[in-house]
């Protein structure tokens, strides 16, 4: 396994033995530009900065002899030999603070349910942690292969903390010990603060958040974050749950709409149960904010965060209302047994 | 202070700022006068992401290192005789249609691309096209110079331009890009950088590219990669002309379709030629027709229209068509060319044993059926001497040219042949297909003057009635270029190059 950190963005991807940079990037939800797959239209070049690799079986039109010493390389033929750190023809944002990633030991100090499937873990930290509102952080669980990456839902106000949402998987290594086995005064040790989800706040675009399940972590940190700094852009969070009784941090966001001329809070529930009295929207999230918005989308951003067809709806939902690509951000939550599967996706969007 | 760092973006950007000018004493619409008449709205140029980033110098310096590599290549292939490593000289009529039929095709795409490279109204769009037109123009010559090694030992390559513009069957890659230059700047390049060169382009020269590598053919291996080094480019820039004019307005939502349904069906109709190289003429076969349609169609095009799905673009109604011809397409084009081949500038045979059995075992649900008998009837009547060719010539189709072969197969009924005619300012004109008749509906004015090869005989404008003086006219060596392999004179020199009795 070598780490390949791919620049200007400082991402960093986890490559196995023989497979390919393209590859792993794709799997790990880091786009690169890339077309035929293999080798010979050149779509994927990117410049070498540090270590080695295998060309494997770029063609030597697409990756000449002069470009090979130049230190170029096809991301989706080459495999690594050692770390690397790669330059890729991608954009970096110009919101991005770029804060580097550290190893951090953490403190259990609270756990909380929060619903009937989703735990609220609170993690003191050995030092604060600077990040943006809506990243990640990757936590070791003993006895557990790999890391497990979470979004971090309290504001980076409180950088000494990391607070996290966390749904049981049903059958789940990771979210089965939290859990279950996980209790207050354990140590762990986690990195962060990861990904490109984060607010941009460098155009005035009002925004909307669109949130499933545990998938409120991201956006509750940036509403939060949004209001704290005396942001006045509008701000919409859609927050969908199956019930009342998932549909947690209700009050305290219903409280902070009421506090907030410029927030608007505005639950979903699909399928509500008949004691829930419910009188809100009743739908999926995405058809909330269809609702909301007439369908119309266009002149805001977005953030999406939540399961794949959560996600997936809402993509469709934006592009049709005509909020295009370059407006809409997003988290994906992908359980470890989703990355396994090879999604066959086009090269017609980018980032979503 | 670090200085920031420059990504690649920026970096072109300011190499390449002011390259546009503004139109301060012109009309800017007079200098783009073909921008609006198509209907669609661009409110908004500076959206268009540039996808290359690749500044004039550093093209040409990666071009003519292609160049040189590719041509040191040609060199050693023509030194050590490389057409004597082919699997068999049959392979080489394979050739003969890419080079009279494909290669005019990249220079009618130079011509289009400089077209829409002039009239585009953004810097980003038009220089890709600019640059796409030069690659164009070094496709074709480096095609042209691939197979003048085999214009030295075989017959059919050296009139193939004067070919290109008369001969029946070249009327169709002719056609499709002449109704594609003819557009206007937006249609053009959704006709050939997204549907062709992105949508299609896996299907033309995958096979052909993999036909020559898996039948020796090291000069056409190397050129395929050398084109398709500058794949990168079209490819991408067929993706961003979609996503931009998407994203610009919606009215143009309606417009992309319908240019995609449209050229999704000319480009597959012109593959069909690629579709019966690949089941029959290659000696040494790689994947059948039905195989690659699965393969780049269904699956990876598949992929892209569940994308673009979110846009409202569907997938066009074409495909499912597409899907039921699969099973018919290469058998029904070789059977015409095998009838035609009197007619044609490469040689036709009927498959051996072991290639039938391939087939049968590639077309389970068809080849045994409907073709096999055909083609074992064709092989027996050769054998007695009695080679079988069609006396008539076939109606074409008004809009894509081809000879009307094609069956209801998207109706189960593959024996019965498809027809389809419409009514025009009180004449009749005919198609092989209800897609077809869709297209010269739509724009009657367009095609009711296609000059078809066919009725260009009947109407005598072809050197005169005879076969004999049609071929004249078409400049093809009566007795040589066309006709069975066997016995002809390709087989006979393969033979003695080979020292076979």
């Amino acid at each position: 396994m070598y780490e390949v950190t791919i620049e200007p963005t400082g991402e960093v991807i986890e490559v196995e033995e023989g497979q390919t940079i393209l590859a792993a990037a794709l799997r790990q939800g880091v786009w690169l530009p890339f077309a035929c797959g293999h080798g010979t239209c050149a779509t994927c070049k990117c410049t070498l900065l540090d270590g080695y690799v295998e060309h494997g079986d770029a063609s030597p039109f697409a990756l000449m002899d002069m470009e090979r010493e130049e230190g170029k390389l096809l991301a989706c033929c080459a495999t690594p030999e050692c770390d690397l750190v790669i330059e890729a023809n991608i954009d970096v944002d110009p919101d991005f603070k770029g804060h580097l990633v550290e190893d951090y030991r953490a403190t259990v100090s609270a756990l909380e349910p929060l619903s009937p499937t989703i735990l609220e873990v609170t993690l003191d930290l050995d030092r604060p942690m600077a990040f943006q509102a809506g990243q990640y952080i990757n936590l070791a669980l003993p006895g557990v292969e790999g890391t497990r990456a979470f979004s971090i839902a309290n504001p980076p106000s409180q950088a000494e903390q990391v607070v996290l949402h966390i749904r049981r998987v049903p059958g789940g290594a990771g979210t089965g010990y939290i859990h279950e086995t996980l209790k207050q005064g354990d140590t762990l040790d986690l990195s962060g603060p990861y990904g490109q989800f984060f607010v941009r706040t460098s155009d005035s675009q009002d925004v909307i958040f669109i949130a499933g399940g545990s998938g409120l972590s991201s956006p509750e940190s940036m509403v939060v974050d949004l209001l704290e700094s005396g942001d006045t852009r509008k701000i919409y969070l859609f927050q969908g749950a199956r019930n009342v009784a998932e549909l947690y941090h209700a009050d305290k966001l219903r409280a902070l709409a009421d506090a907030n001329e410029n927030f608007h809070y505005i639950p979903a529930l699909n399928e509500p149960a008949d004691d829930d009295n419910w009188e809100g929207f009743t739908g999926f999230v995405h058809e909330a904010a269809i609702d909301f918005f007439d369908g119309k989308f266009s002149g805001h951003k977005a953030y999406l965060c939540g399961p794949p067809p959560m996600i997936d709806a809402a993509i469709t939902a934006l592009i049709r209302g005509r909020l295009f690509e370059n407006d809409i951000h997003m988290e994906k939550f992908l359980t470890a047994a989703d990355g396994k599967n090879e999604i066959t996706r086009s090269a017609l969007f980018k980032r979503i | 202070m670090e200085a920031k760092k420059l990504n690649v973006k920026e970096k072109y950007r300011l190499l390449t700022r002011d390259l546009d000018w503004e139109f301060s004493y012109e009309d800017r619409k007079e200098a783009f006068p073909y921008e609006e008449f198509e209907g669609i709205k661009i409110t908004d140029w500076s959206k268009w992401e540039d996808p290359f980033r690749l500044t004039m110098d550093a093209y040409w310096k990666y071009q003519a290192e292609k160049e040189k590599k590719l041509y040191a290549i040609y060199d050693a292939f023509a030194q050590n005789n490389g057409h004597l490593n082919v699997s068999d000289a049959r392979y080489v009529n394979a050739l003969k249609i890419f080079l009279t039929a494909i290669s005019p095709a990249e220079y009618a795409a130079h011509n289009g691309f400089a077209f829409t490279g002039r009239q585009l109204g953004g810097i980003g769009a038009r220089i890709a096209a600019q640059m796409q037109s030069i690659d164009e123009l070094r496709h074709i010559q480096t095609q042209i110079h691939a197979m003048s090694h085999y214009n030295k030992h075989f017959e059919g390559f050296d009139e193939f331009s004067h070919m290109h513009d008369r001969v029946w069957y070249l009327s169709v890659p002719k056609s499709f890009f002449d109704d594609a230059r003819s557009s206007g700047p937006f249609e053009y390049i959704v006709a050939i950088s997204f549907a062709f060169e992105y949508v299609l382009t896996n299907l033309l020269f995958v096979p052909f590219m993999s036909g020559a590598a898996y039948n020796g053919d090291m000069a056409t291996v190397t050129f395929g990669f050398s084109a398709q080094s500058d794949e990168a480019r079209h490819m991408t820039l067929g993706l961003e002309i979609i996503k931009f004019l998407l994203e610009q307005h919606e009215d143009n939502v309606p417009i992309v379709q319908k240019w995609i349904d449209k050229w999704l069906w000319r480009g597959y109709r012109l593959l069909s030629v690629v579709a019966m190289m690949m089941d029959y003429m290659l000696p040494q076969k790689f994947m059948s027709w039905k195989e690659a349609w699965e393969l780049y169609f269904e699956d990876a095009g598949g992929a892209l229209f569940r994308d673009l799905e979110r846009y409202g673009i569907k997938m066009p109604a074409c495909a499912e068509l597409i899907a039921k011809e699969k099973d018919h397409l290469s058998h029904q084009t070789w059977w015409t060319f095998y009838t035609f081949g009197h007619a044609a500038a490469f040689h036709t045979w009927t498959p051996s044993a072991e290639e039938m059995d391939w087939l049968s075992e590639k077309y389970p649900d068809s080849f045994d059926k409907w073709y096999r008998p055909r083609f074992e009837m064709a092989a027996e009547l050769a054998e007695k001497g009695e080679r079988f060719y069609s006396e008539g010539l076939p109606q074409l189709c008004q809009t894509c040219q081809i000879p009307m072969f094609y069956t209801e197969c998207g109706d189960d009924r593959p024996d019965d042949t498809c027809y389809r005619s419409t009514h025009y300012q009180g004449e009749r004109f005919h198609f092989c297909s209800d897609h077809c008749k869709d297209i010269f509906e739509d724009e009657p004015e367009k095609y009711v003057h296609a000059w078809l090869p066919v009725h260009q005989i009947f109407q005598g404008n072809c050197g005169g009635a005879d076969l004999a003086d049609v071929m004249k006219y078409y400049k093809l060596n009566d007795g040589a270029v066309n006709a069975d392999y066997m016995g002809s004179s390709d087989e006979q020199r393969w033979k003695a190059l080979k020292g076979i009795a």
